[in-house]
């Protein structure tokens, strides 16, 4: 299967202030598994860039994203029916188990767990989606089960962190899987160790290639004992928060 | 029908356009968007002897029109290209350069010897990494370091030897007439261009400044690799092989009005995954509409222009 795909713009709104949903459609590509990404051709721009994905179906794909630089700020400007060129699948993806799975997202970083939580609850598993946003205007909206604002906006007042350990006390967890900036990814990955909770982490490192060759986007990760590199583009997103060298 | 092929030395090409060391992985990593053996060669990633993690920190950085990158040349040393990497470049019947890079000259004469024994049909040496320190940048920059280098790796290398330039020296012109006089078959130019980025935040009232300091590549460094080889073509006569910045079929035929005999093509292999088969394609078409048999035929009209 070719990986290069061009697609159709088919719906773009802006959320919430500089928060976009974009969705795509594209005939070549049929599939795409939940930690999987899209890397998109940004005009005028050397590096495509990575965005999650935050649902599939009928050969469409929904991403959201936050404006943050050039390349942003060019997706966001396209309109329906535009063009897209982008290439997908790339990356690992997140085991998909019937297990008791608590999900943990911050900011933009809940996109690719509202496509995990679909694919889990379609094969029966049971979720809790916790979300931490910085204020009540930063929420996306979704039926999650619990929320926190940083300025107490909205939900529990605070970081999602500050909640952690009270929402593994009630929902007992058999896995948790984050997605958020890298702090509260490490604390969330720290605290699941402690409780000897399995954890998947999706990090995020600027990327070059997105297909484990030009070795721009390395992390450590210890395994056997061992330090070694392994690419986000490639061999993540999705890593075992245990092997992560924080 | 037209031949787009070449010969450099011993060492036969179907055609002009080769993929650049260290954006195309070790052999078929590209196979999802182009059929990597219809590609005139690969150049793999740059071996060392030994494995190599490459630098730490953010690695990559982009810059108006390219790229910075400070890899560190992480590789997997020359032991696991033999045993894992070259058995698929044999199997995918991929034409292959193996790029080189040491610390010493004894690194070079034992990569070389090793290329040899076997049977490596071409070889690239780095001489000009930019971001490995203490490292293999003084053979380029110093002509008769540079020399001594290229005359000792040929005495134990029969196959065909490239020599791949840095653009970051004072005279293009005595290192490459070095590099001829040394016994090379061949001269590539340019390796990346020295950088930096810079990128500064204000928050909470401060600046938080991060900086990339490493190689620039891609489409900025164009005109620096047309006037390098321009210069470098007015002194030397082996093949040439153009590199920087090459994204279309008019930079190429560029390179060609300098001097150029190949191009490889770098960067934009991550703009455009599919870019190298598409120029091959664009080339060929240019050829069979404009009645150019043979690459020889068209490059030595541009040359003439
Ligand atoms: C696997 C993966 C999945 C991602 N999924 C999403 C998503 O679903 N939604 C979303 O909004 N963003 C996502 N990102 C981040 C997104 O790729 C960056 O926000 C985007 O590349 C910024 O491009 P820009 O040109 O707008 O900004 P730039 O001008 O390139 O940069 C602006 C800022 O963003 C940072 N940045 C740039 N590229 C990346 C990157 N690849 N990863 C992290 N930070 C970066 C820069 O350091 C800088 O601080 C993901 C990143 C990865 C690696
Ligand atoms: C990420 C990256 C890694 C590179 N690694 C190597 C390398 O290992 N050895 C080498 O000789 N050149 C290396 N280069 C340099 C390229 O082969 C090429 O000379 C340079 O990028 C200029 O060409 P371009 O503008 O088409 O990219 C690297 C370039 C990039 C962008
Ligand atoms: S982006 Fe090239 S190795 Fe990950």
């Amino acid at each position: 299967m070719k990986k290069n795909h061009i697609g159709t713009v088919e719906n773009i709104q802006e959320i919430n202030k500089n928060v976009y949903s974009i969705e795509f459609s594209s005939p070549t590509l049929e599939k795409i598994s939940a930690g999987e990404y899209v890397s998109i051709l940004c005009d005028g721009l050397t590096l495509r860039r990575p965005f999650s994905v935050a649902n599939f179906e009928n050969n469409t794909t929904t991403v959201l994203f936050k404006k943050r630089g050039g390349g942003t700020e060019y997706i966001s400007n396209l309109k329906i029916g535009d063009k897209i060129e982008f290439s997908a699948p790339l990356g690992n993806t997140f085991t998909i188990e019937n297990k008791k799975t608590l999900l943990i997202g911050a900011g933009i970083g809940v996109a690719p767990l509202f496509y995990l939580e679909k694919k889990l609850n379609e094969i029966g598993a049971e979720t809790f989606f916790a979300a931490g946003f910085l204020s009540e205007s930063d929420i996306i909206e979704h039926d999650f089960d619990f929320v926190s604002t940083d300025d107490g906006s909205n939900g529990n007042k605070g970081s999602i962190c500050d909640y952690l350990e009270q929402i593994i006390e009630e929902f007992k967890p058999e896995k948790i899987v984050s997605c958020a900036p890298h702090p509260v990814l490490k604390f969330v990955a720290q605290t699941a160790q402690k409780h000897k909770i399995p954890c998947e982490v999706a990090m995020e490192k600027v990327m070059a290639c997105g297909i484990g060759v030009c070795r721009g986007c390395v992390i450590s990760l210890k395994k056997d004992g061992k330090t070694q590199n392994a690419t986000v583009c490639k061999d993540g997103p999705v890593f075992n928060g245990e092997e992560v060298v924080w | 029908m037209v031949d787009l092929s070449l010969k450099i030395k011993d060492f036969d090409l179907k055609n002009p356009i080769i993929t650049a060391s260290g954006t195309y992985g070790y052999n078929n990593e590209f196979d999802d968007f182009c059929e990597v053996n219809k590609l005139g060669a690969v150049v793999t990633k740059g071996i060392t002897l030994e494995p190599r993690l490459g630098n730490e920190g953010e690695r990559i950085f982009e810059t108006y029109g390219g790229m910075i990158n400070r890899i560190g040349l992480e590789n997997v040393g020359i032991q696991a290209f033999l045993d894992e990497k070259l058995p698929v470049l044999q199997k995918c019947n991929i034409n292959f350069i193996l790029n080189i890079a040491g610390n010493t000259v004894e690194d070079y004469i034992k990569l070389a010897k090793i290329a040899q024994e076997n049977d490596i049909k071409a070889i690239e040496l780095n001489v000009s990494c930019p971001n490995v320190k203490c490292g293999c940048i003084e053979f380029g920059v110093n002509k008769q370091a540079l020399y001594e280098l290229v005359s000792i790796v040929r005495k134990n290398y029969d196959n065909c030897l490239i020599v791949k330039l840095s653009p970051n020296v004072t005279s293009a012109e005595d290192l490459a007439t070095a590099v001829q006089s040394a016994g090379a078959d061949a001269v590539s130019a340019i390796n990346t261009v020295r950088g930096m980025g810079v990128k500064l935040d204000f928050i909470n009232g401060g600046f938080k400044k991060t900086t990339v300091s490493g190689g620039l590549s891609g489409k900025a460094i164009k005109p620096v690799a047309l006037s390098f080889i321009d210069r470098i073509s007015k002194v030397i006569d082996i093949p040439i092989i153009a590199i920087g910045g090459i994204c279309t079929l008019a930079d190429v035929l560029e390179f060609f009005s300098v001097g150029a005999k190949a191009v490889q093509i770098g960067t934009a292999n991550f703009t455009h995954p599919d870019i190298a088969e598409k120029l091959i394609n664009d080339l060929e078409k240019f050829m069979l509409e404009n009645n150019f048999s043979t690459l020889d035929d068209l490059q030595k009209k541009i040359q003439k222009s």
